[in-house]
């Protein structure tokens, strides 16, 4: 039986529910949003985008990962009037939604200012709220508000707290969700989100407007990203709520999301797979899985060492010189093990700027360095001219450097952003002087557990499909696993064969890392991501990969020892010396190394150091 | 058993007669320990060393509750690698002395948290009278009778036989009566003179280490034995500590536990000219403890130093043991140990099962008091 579920009409909602039309396991039906609050908890359905100022007093279970916010303006939850706020007698708090009346209460309160509140519906409070009046306006038609006077509270919100703002949430009555309908959800949003400009051009034409506007307005003013930040912006609207004795207190309960489908295996044995992958014979599914499951550390390491020296027998351990510079810390993904990312308006919220990247590349240089690995977060405000003035400006302001840069995720917003198609954002980053891509944000390859971590980041399908682009025009990329965030054996075997696959395709990837999810200051409870697990998982996907030519070594995440282990357990390459790092170390990782030091760990574990470029080419034997 | 791959890697390294000595648990000489030093193949090597931990644990993981107690750090002894040590008292060269009654104090506070082991080590402290050690002891003993006491380095009690005009066996047998229970491992450092010269001329002599651990063990006194290696020793030198453990072991069966600690070179003398030991170094040294000391029941790894990582990645190369609780460490911390003060029972726990291996909580004797088996849910990060 499908779940049946409520939600607004109002336009900000649509991205998350345009994707469930025809869903096989959602209904939809379309309501007001104080109208979703009361069939929720009539029980005539199950589930509701709801306005947060409903969750207070009740035990619904919150879907984790995805909500309706704001990082600042949000254009349609505003106050407006003839005169400024503190003239204001009586505020007109609009009847359909609880939660901006609350935090009307809370940002006027804040100024010091206690009107009368009379409830009223919007049209009539907008047209009483003359002289020292106000009223608050919510939904599409605050987009049409004109008053001399008009107050965002998105914004406000913002200037108070410092944090974002979550308006609506997808709640559920305890127990009615399976994580298999909160995947969905997830799956619902992903496709929604891509839509948002047909979505703007279809609301234009039924409510007329600027189809542009809206497009802005769904993809640069509201946020669909239920991150850390977010979470401690509605811990923060819902305890002030509370304080000021607007709602009783909540505490926040989440749905389960964690799926756990099993495949049925056939029976395999752990010595004849060792052996097998030793050997370079090429390791199916259910080999994988029952290597990962079951084989023991060292057996892991010596069947992957064995693969090292047939693959890399002079012995040489490689590495690269070159600096992280991450142009920017805000991002819309919001996703749950993130450290590093900050919404717009936050204090720590960035940009970098030519000045402080000159500075970055001028000392990179002055360190021997050849490449700057070049990521960020994904900015809502950056279109590909940003990114193209840019690279030209890296490129012929410092020829000598690699710009190894933008990871798929960040290629795919840049694309969606600026209304191009892959293939033509690819060329023209290209052409702008991309000369790689890394292969980060990619986590683990298997949308049961994006979904989870990351609801808004790119899907399997789309990570690869840009790899698969850039490696068709030449480019090289590395891979990557983040490992850790409660996925299984299945879910980690299909991400090496998804790699593998493309690889046999395209030999586009020159190197795969993985490493641990570290989750300091983050959202996210670790399973296990300790170094034995490192050790192995790297050690089974140097057997799996087979195809792949290099393993980078994680000592960012590992320290130097395990770092060296690793170069016995299937590793050839010790990664970059590392003039800064931020996106891992937001997350409390902090090991640090000079080249000398790098070397050092080479040369104690038994390996002759080289410095190499991006395609793995020697470039100086130390 | 030792499996086909390892089996293969060995055979490949030239390693097949050690591997060989081995299985038939015969032991393996001075030479044969510096070869697999050498080696250069981590993975093999930890396969053959853990294939004997395996025989003589299984898949045990020993560690206790315990806490640190450091009554002064102040010093007459100036060895190089050490950032502990002050000259004096004084406050601005931030020496320290406990009253008794903070020492005292500074264990029993922590008798709410389950710890089962007070790990006493200090200073060679010019001042101080005979009776502050033994009252130490004493002091504690009456607060707390069920507390193993383990305490006072070979180094310190040659240091007080020689101080206060007592023979070895006098020191210990008062000591033993004020309520001492084991003797820690400390102060090994490396047996050959070449290295003692250098590092650490102006305290006990091997030989005088040595005699104090033969004299402790006739006395029925278990204890621990030590190695700081990663400084300016060679791999032989390394292994001639072992093989000088070893024999006395042979002797006395009295040590419990062997127990390789890296140097860490932070505001110390040495430490300019030599960078902290890899982790390399440190896991290849456990494995060849592992196969070197045959008589010998347990390899510890003291994860201050080490780093969690690490500590847990030694339990795949012989380490048995991962040391404690730990509370308040200070000797490496200020040598620029950057791992926390000290890890709760969950933390270990999720260490040790993490690495396939099951917790047993042991007291200071390597009587197990309690099994962790791995059925229950590994417990999550505080």
């Amino acid at each position: 039986m499908k779940l049946r579920a409520a939600a607004v009409s109002f336009l900000n909602a649509r991205p998350l529910t345009a994707g469930l039309a025809g869903s096989p396991l959602i209904d939809l039906v379309l309501a007001e949003p104080s109208l979703c609050a009361s069939m929720l908890e009539a029980g005539d359905v199950d589930l509701a985008l709801l306005p947060v100022g409903a969750l207070p007093g009740r035990d619904w279970e919150v879907v984790p990962g995805i909500g309706i916010g704001a990082d600042g303006p949000v254009q349609t939850v505003v106050l407006a009037g003839e005169e400024p706020p503190e003239q204001w007698g009586e505020v007109f708090l609009d009847t359909a939604s609880r939660t901006s009346q609350i935090l009307a209460q809370l940002v006027l309160a804040e100024r010091g200012l206690s009107p009368r509140y009379t409830h009223m519906p919007a049209l009539e409070g907008l047209s009483r709220a003359v002289g020292p009046k106000g009223a608050l306006v919510i939904g599409d038609r605050a987009f049409d508000v004109d008053k001399k006077v008009v107050l965002d509270l998105g914004r406000e919100w913002n200037r108070l707290t410092r944090l974002p703002m979550v308006f609506a949430v997808w709640a559920a009555r305890p127990g009615a969700l399976r994580p298999e309908d909160v995947q969905e959800l997830a799956r619902g949003a992903q496709v929604g989100l891509g839509m948002r400009t047909e979505l703007a051009q279809q609301f234009a034409r039924e409510a007329g407007g600027d189809p542009e506007r809206y497009r802005r307005y769904l993809t640069q003013k509201i946020r669909y990203g239920l991150g850390p930040h977010e979470l401690d912006g509605l811990e923060a609207f819902l305890s002030r709520a509370a304080l000021a004795g607007l709602a009783p207190p909540t505490t926040l309960r989440f749905a389960d999301d964690v799926v756990r489908s099993r495949r049925i295996r056939r029976a395999v044995s752990i010595d004849a797979a060792l052996q097998k992958g030793a050997d370079g014979v090429r390791l199916d599914p259910d080999e994988a899985e029952a290597l990962d499951e079951k084989a023991p550390l060292l057996e892991l390491g010596l069947a992957a060492d064995m693969r090292r020296r047939a693959l890399h027998p002079e012995g040489v351990v490689t590495y690269i010189v070159s600096r992280n510079m991450n142009y920017t810390n805000v991002c819309t993904t919001a996703c749950s093990f993130c450290a590093f990312y900050r919404p717009r308006g936050h204090e720590e919220a960035y940009v970098l700027d030519r000045g402080q990247m000159a500075r970055k590349i001028e000392e990179t240089l002055a360190l021997g360095g050849i490449e700057i690995l070049l990521q960020g977060g994904l900015h809502p405000d950056l279109g590909i001219e940003w990114y193209e003035d840019l690279f030209r400006w890296v490129k012929s302001t410092y020829p000598a450097i690699n710009l190894h840069a933008l990871s798929p995720e960040e290629i795919w917003h840049i694309a969606r952003t600026s209304q191009l198609p892959l293939d033509a954002t690819v060329d023209r980053l290209v052409a702008a002087g991309l000369d790689s891509i890394p292969g980060g944000g990619a986590e683990v390859l298997d949308d049961e557990v994006r979904r989870r971590i990351a609801p808004l980041k790119c899907s399997t399908d789309e990570w690869l499909t840009v790899m698969r682009a850039a490696h068709l025009k030449g480019l090289k990329s590395t891979a990557t696993l983040m490992f850790g965030v409660g996925e299984d054996s299945r879910n980690r075997v299909n991400h090496f064969v998804r790699l593998r696959e493309l690889q046999d395709e395209t030999k586009g990837f020159t190197a795969f890392i993985c490493w641990t999810f570290q989750p300091e200051n983050t959202r996210l409870d670790p399973s296990d991501n300790s170094a034995h697990a490192y050790l192995r998982v790297n050690a089974l996907a140097r057997l799996v990969l087979d195809n792949v030519p290099n393993f980078q070594a994680s000592w960012v995440t590992m320290g130097g020892g395990v770092a060296q282990a690793s170069l016995h357990m299937g590793c050839n390459d010790f990664g970059s010396v590392m003039i800064e790092e931020n996106v891992v170390s937001a997350a409390g990782t902090t090991f640090q190394m000079d080249s000398e030091e790098v070397e050092r760990h080479i040369r104690d574990a038994g390996f002759q150091p080289a410095r190499r470029n991006m395609r793995y080419q020697i470039i100086g034997q130390a | 058993m030792l499996s086909s791959l390892a089996h293969r890697a060995l055979e490949r390294d030239g390693l097949g007669g050690i591997r060989d000595k081995v299985l038939a648990s015969e032991r393996i000489t001075e030479a044969e320990a510096v070869t697999l030093l050498e080696a250069r193949d981590l993975a093999a090597l930890g396969a053959l060393a853990n294939h004997v931990r395996e025989a003589r644990h299984g898949d045990l993981t020993f560690y206790n509750r315990n806490v640190h107690l450091n009554p002064t750090n102040v010093c007459v002894a100036t060895c190089k690698f050490c950032s502990f040590a002050r000259p004096d008292d004084k406050h601005a060269s931030e020496g320290y002395t406990m009253s008794l009654e903070q020492s005292v104090q500074h264990v029993v506070s922590k008798r709410a948290l389950g710890i089962t082991e007070v790990h006493i080590v200090s200073g060679l402290h010019p001042d101080l009278p005979w009776e502050y050690y033994l009252e130490t002891v004493r002091r504690i003993r009456q607060a707390w009778p069920e507390l193993h006491i383990k305490g006072y380095t070979a180094v310190e009690l040659h240091f007080f036989a020689e101080k206060f005009g007592k023979s070895m066996e006098q020191v210990l047998r008062e000591l033993i009566d004020a309520g001492l229970t084991t003797i820690p491992g400390g102060g090994a450092e490396i047996f050959a003179s070449r290295v003692r010269r250098k590092i650490c001329d102006d305290k006990a002599t091997a030989e005088q280490w040595l005699e104090v651990h033969r004299t402790a063990h006739r006395l029925g006194l278990k204890s621990n034995a030590t190695m700081l290696y990663g400084h300016i020793e060679t791999l032989a030198e390394r292994v001639d500590h072992m093989a000088r453990l070893r024999d006395l072991q042979d002797e006395t069966g009295g040590f419990q536990v062997f127990i390789p600690l890296a140097f860490h070179p932070e505001h110390n003398m040495i430490g300019k000219a030599f960078p902290k030991p890899t982790g390399y170094d440190g896991l290849r040294t456990f494995a060849v403890a592992r196969l070197f000391l045959d008589n010998f029941d347990h390899v510890k790894a003291y994860w201050v130093s080490l780093g969690e990582r690490l500590a847990q990645a030694s339990l795949s190369f012989g380490v048995d043991d991962v040391d404690g609780t730990v509370l308040e460490e200070r000797i490496y911390h200020m040598a620029g140990a950057t791992t926390p003060q000290a890890l709760s029972e969950a933390q270990l726990h999720r260490m040790i099962r993490f690495a396939g291996r099951v917790p047993a909580e042991r007291d200071s004797l390597y009587h197990v008091l309690r099994v962790h088996d791995a059925q229950a849910p590994v417990p999550a990060t505080a």
